[in-house]
């Protein structure tokens, strides 16, 4: 029984990412689950150094409002 | 010199003459701190991630601008919070100079902004709705397009998914009901 695990790669490094901008949402929205979460470096496989500055990114969109601090609609 | 990039949401209310009131405060008021604007432009109207003082859109205006003095940062911070029509602002370091923007890539932007945020909105909707719904979606953005053209775009769009949103409700309301009364015949 030979499970081959997918190999983790860091997104930034493939595409030569060096600076992540904040108002990049489309990008950013890979990194957080539905819940709006910011998800480990173990389960994206981003690099130290990019999951540093990933972080800064996804909670200054959160700031300005472009991303969810949490998915839990409070509209009804 | 230190580069500063300054994103603010202006009430989504607004008009163009409105907004621009609002840019040429904002631009007055960095010319009395002493910072040299580079760019100040509209980034487009969005759909907020959450609510700000109960508007769920937002209009996005980005800022650059460069200054050698760090000291009026506070007093630039403290009248962007004071203003009533911003909504939310957040100013942050560049490494390097930003590119000055020509008019004609930003009227593409924007547009494509718009383009973007809208297919966002309808993403959701379809999720939330079921399949049955989903066509009833499709009729009601085919009538809904003649009205958009009439009025005015930002204002629509609200309406727009309003309106489906209730169509969407009412759809199920009558399934439901229908469904009671077999259950009943039975």
């Amino acid at each position: 029984m030979a499970f081959q695990s997918r190999r983790k790669f860091c997104y930034f490094k493939e595409n030569s990412i060096t600076e992540v901008d904040y108002k990049d949402v489309k990008l950013l929205r890979r990194f957080v689950n539905d819940q709006g979460k910011i998800m480990p470096r173990r389960v994206t496989g981003t690099s130290s150094k990019m999951h540093r500055k990933l972080v800064r990114a996804i909670k200054q969109a959160r700031n300005i409002a472009l991303m969810p601090y949490t998915n839990i609609s409070t509209e009804s | 010199m230190r580069y500063y990039e300054s994103l603010y949401v202006v009430n989504p209310n607004f008009e163009q003459d409105r907004l621009d009131e609002v840019m040429k405060t904002v631009t007055d008021k960095m010319g009395e701190y002493g910072f040299s604007i580079i760019n100040h432009r509209l980034w487009g109207k969005k759909r907020l991630a959450y609510a700000i003082q109960k508007h769920k859109y937002g209009s996005f205006i980005l800022l650059h601008f460069e200054t050698e003095t760090v000291e009026n940062l506070n007093q630039f911070q403290r009248f962007m919070i004071l203003e009533k029509p911003i909504l939310r602002n957040q100013t942050v370091v560049l490494d390097t100079r930003p590119e000055v923007q020509k008019e004609d890539e930003i009227v593409d932007e924007s547009k494509e902004a718009v383009a973007s945020s809208d297919s966002g909105s309808e993403k959701l909707e379809e999720q939330k709705s079921e399949e049955e719904t989903k066509e009833v979606v499709a009729e009601e953005s085919g009538e809904t397009e003649d009205e958009v053209v009439k009025e005015e775009a930002s204002i629509e769009k609200e309406s727009v998914e309003e309106e489906i949103s209730e169509t969407v409700e009412e759809k199920v309301e009558e399934t439901v009901e229908v469904e009671e009364k077999e259950e009943v015949q039975e």
